[in-house]
């Protein structure tokens, strides 16, 4: 029960399962096994995973593409299907296609007649996307010859069209080069300022290391994590990795007892140390070795997305043995 | 209930837009006039009694031919390209329901083949007037039912295409069509005391279900009627319309139906 004038979570996914039936034979494939997480309202939640996880499957089912073999949606407390709810939704698919016949201002007038914006309200409101994503130059051209990175910002403005309180984007980002990547994300930081909840799903870590409040991390169909960035990286667990001039074996031998790992580059030998350097700073200093750099490094989201990856594997494979 | 017809308007007239700036409606079009203009330089061949029939003849089947070709091909791509090509992603998930989406396509066809009957007609009718020949309302009557015959087949075509590939869409779609045309000397052939129904028993099932399932797509036909200058009833033509209407009914909310449940992968 949520307290009185508390509003509902902006996304409640329960127990989502989702199979598909592959083939002549059958055979089925479970894509989602079974997740829950809820998103609040004003939140930046990413949705992370390797290539097959489950991402876009738990998406589409969320938008009401396809139906949940088990388990159940609720966005903005209330049937994800209702035409209410989808008042409030903007959606960006994956590897978005258009109709192709169709000019960037022509495509935007249908969706917003979906919506049943006023004729003068969506001239105004598509000249304004138009020139937010960065297609004003682009207007008079048929989508038919429009790149890929060009097509995605027609599928961010057309996910922003009906103004949605919780936008839901499929990989927002790829496709894009670095100033499109830059400008869509700033587009995220302008929502997140305008209070609207934002959940989208990704591979480039730093996006979502930039932007999000909150991560959710899944594989093989399972959700494996999911918490602010602060509780999934442990600030605590910091490494540090110094690069000093020397190759003595003797000395290499013992700065590898205690640190984590140690190896050659070139003219520089390299290690890693849990915690704090002193111990190894004291050994490289008073065997008079020129120390070239000293790195803090924190856990990053890459880190932690290989290990969950590495875990979910291994749980995989250990399943599959039973 | 306002804003439902607008969003189905919105499909529809999209559905519209995308069939006119097909590449394939517009080489077909200009064939199907390429045809008629061919009928009229075929007339000239003919004996003299003959040339108005020469031109009746060609432009009816041409109207026909081109009518359900055109309903077959542009409503298997229509549909098929909408999930293919998942523009159907960003559709489903705005405020619209999924009949309004089938209703909406089936209303762009329609359009679409009101321009492509029309278009025909006009220079079908035109044809006639330069050789003279008299137009009488029964040609008019005949192409409001061969009109009836397209709007049928073009429900057939949406009705596949719902949830089969293009290939299979197309050809269920034409195997419906030819059996449409064949299924009264089907029922005959039931009513008949001897023939095949009768030699091999066992077929008779099949026979009856095509007769039940399959609309007769002969009520539409009236090339007989016409040449032999026979008039054809306004009652008659109102029951066709009658007959396609509840067919096309029938055809839209099976397609509604199976479009309802599927999922978009
Ligand atoms: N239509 C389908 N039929 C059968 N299996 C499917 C279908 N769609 C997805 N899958 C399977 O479900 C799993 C999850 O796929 P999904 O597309 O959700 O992954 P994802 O996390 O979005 O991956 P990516 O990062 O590559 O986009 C995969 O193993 C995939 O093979
Ligand atoms: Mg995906």
């Amino acid at each position: 029960m949520n307290d009185v004038g508390a509003p509902p979570p902006v996304m409640e996914v329960s127990n989502l399962r989702k199979s598909f039936r592959i083939g002549l034979r059958m055979k089925r494939v479970e894509a989602v096994k079974g997740i829950s997480f809820q998103v609040q309202p004003g939140e930046v939640f990413g949705f992370l995973g390797p290539n097959g996880a489950g991402k876009t499957t738990t998406i589409k089912t969320c938008m009401g593409l396809i139906r949940p073999t088990s388990g159940t949606v609720r966005l903005f407390g209330a049937d994800h299907e209702s035409l209410h709810v989808r008042t409030r939704i903007g959606f960006l698919p994956e590897h978005p296609y258009f109709y192709d016949y169709l000019k960037p201002v022509e495509i935007l007038d249908f969706y917003g007649r979906l919506f049943g914006i006023e004729q003068r309200e969506r001239k105004r409101r598509i000249e304004r996307l138009l020139d937010r994503v960065g297609l004003s130059h682009a207007k008079d051209r048929t989508l038919r010859r429009f790149s890929k990175g060009m097509l995605q910002r027609v599928g961010i403005a057309q996910a922003l069209i009906n103004d949605p309180d919780l936008v839901v984007l499929d990989e927002p980002l790829s496709g894009l080069d670095p100033i499109g990547r830059k400008e869509i994300r700033d587009i995220l930081v302008d929502l997140r300022a305008a209070r609207k909840t934002i959940f989208f799903s990704s591979h480039i870590l730093s996006d979502i290391e930039m932007i999000c409040d909150r991560v959710a991390i899944i594989n093989f169909g399972k959700l494996q994590s999911i918490g602010t960035l602060e509780q999934l990286l442990h600030p605590d667990r910091m490494s540090t990795e110094i690069t000093f001039m020397s190759h003595d074996p003797e000395l290499l031998e013992r700065v590898a007892k205690v640190s984590q790992r140690v190896d050659r580059l070139g003219d520089y030998s390299r290690c890693v140390v849990d915690g704090r350097p002193d111990v190894v700073l004291k050994m490289l200093v008073d065997g008079g070795v020129s120390i070239d750099s000293v790195t803090p490094k924190r856990e990053s989201l890459e880190d932690l997305f290989v290990k969950e990856a590495i875990r979910g594997a291994r749980e995989q494979q250990m399943e599959r043995n039973q | 209930m306002s804003a439902a017809v607008d969003r189905t308007l919105a499909i529809a007239s999209n559905t519209f837009r995308e069939a006119v700036r097909n590449r394939a409606f517009i080489g077909l079009m200009i064939l199907a006039i390429a045809f008629l203009f061919f009928s009229l330089v075929l007339s000239e061949l003919a004996v003299r009694g003959e040339k108005v029939r020469v031109i009746l003849d060609f432009g009816y089947f041409a109207v026909g031919l081109f009518g359900v070709v055109i309903a077959v091909v542009m409503g298997v791509i229509l549909v098929y390209k909408e999930i293919e090509k998942k523009t159907i992603f960003t559709i489903i998930p705005k405020p619209i329901h999924r009949f309004e989406i089938i209703v909406g396509k089936y209303l762009g066809m329609t359009a679409l083949l009101i321009l492509e009957v029309g278009l025909m007609a006009v220079v079908w009718l035109l044809a006639l007037w330069l050789k003279d020949a008299p137009i009488s309302w029964d040609i008019l009557k005949s192409l409001i039912l061969i009109f009836c015959e397209i709007l049928m087949v073009a429900s057939v075509a949406i009705l596949f295409s719902s949830f089969s590939s293009p290939i299979l869409s197309g050809i269920f779609t034409i195997g419906i069509f030819v059996i449409g045309r064949v299924v009264h000397m089907v029922d005959q052939m039931l009513n008949a005391r001897r023939g095949l129904f009768v030699d091999v028993p066992a077929l008779r099932p099949f026979g009856e279900v095509l007769v039940a399932v399959v609309p007769d797509l002969q009520v539409f036909n009236v090339t007989q009627d016409l040449l032999l200058n026979l008039p054809v009833s306004t009652s008659y033509v109102v029951a066709s319309i009658g007959y396609a209407v509840a067919y096309i009914v029938c055809f839209i909310s099976l397609a509604v139906i199976l479009f309802q449940r599927r999922d978009f992968i």
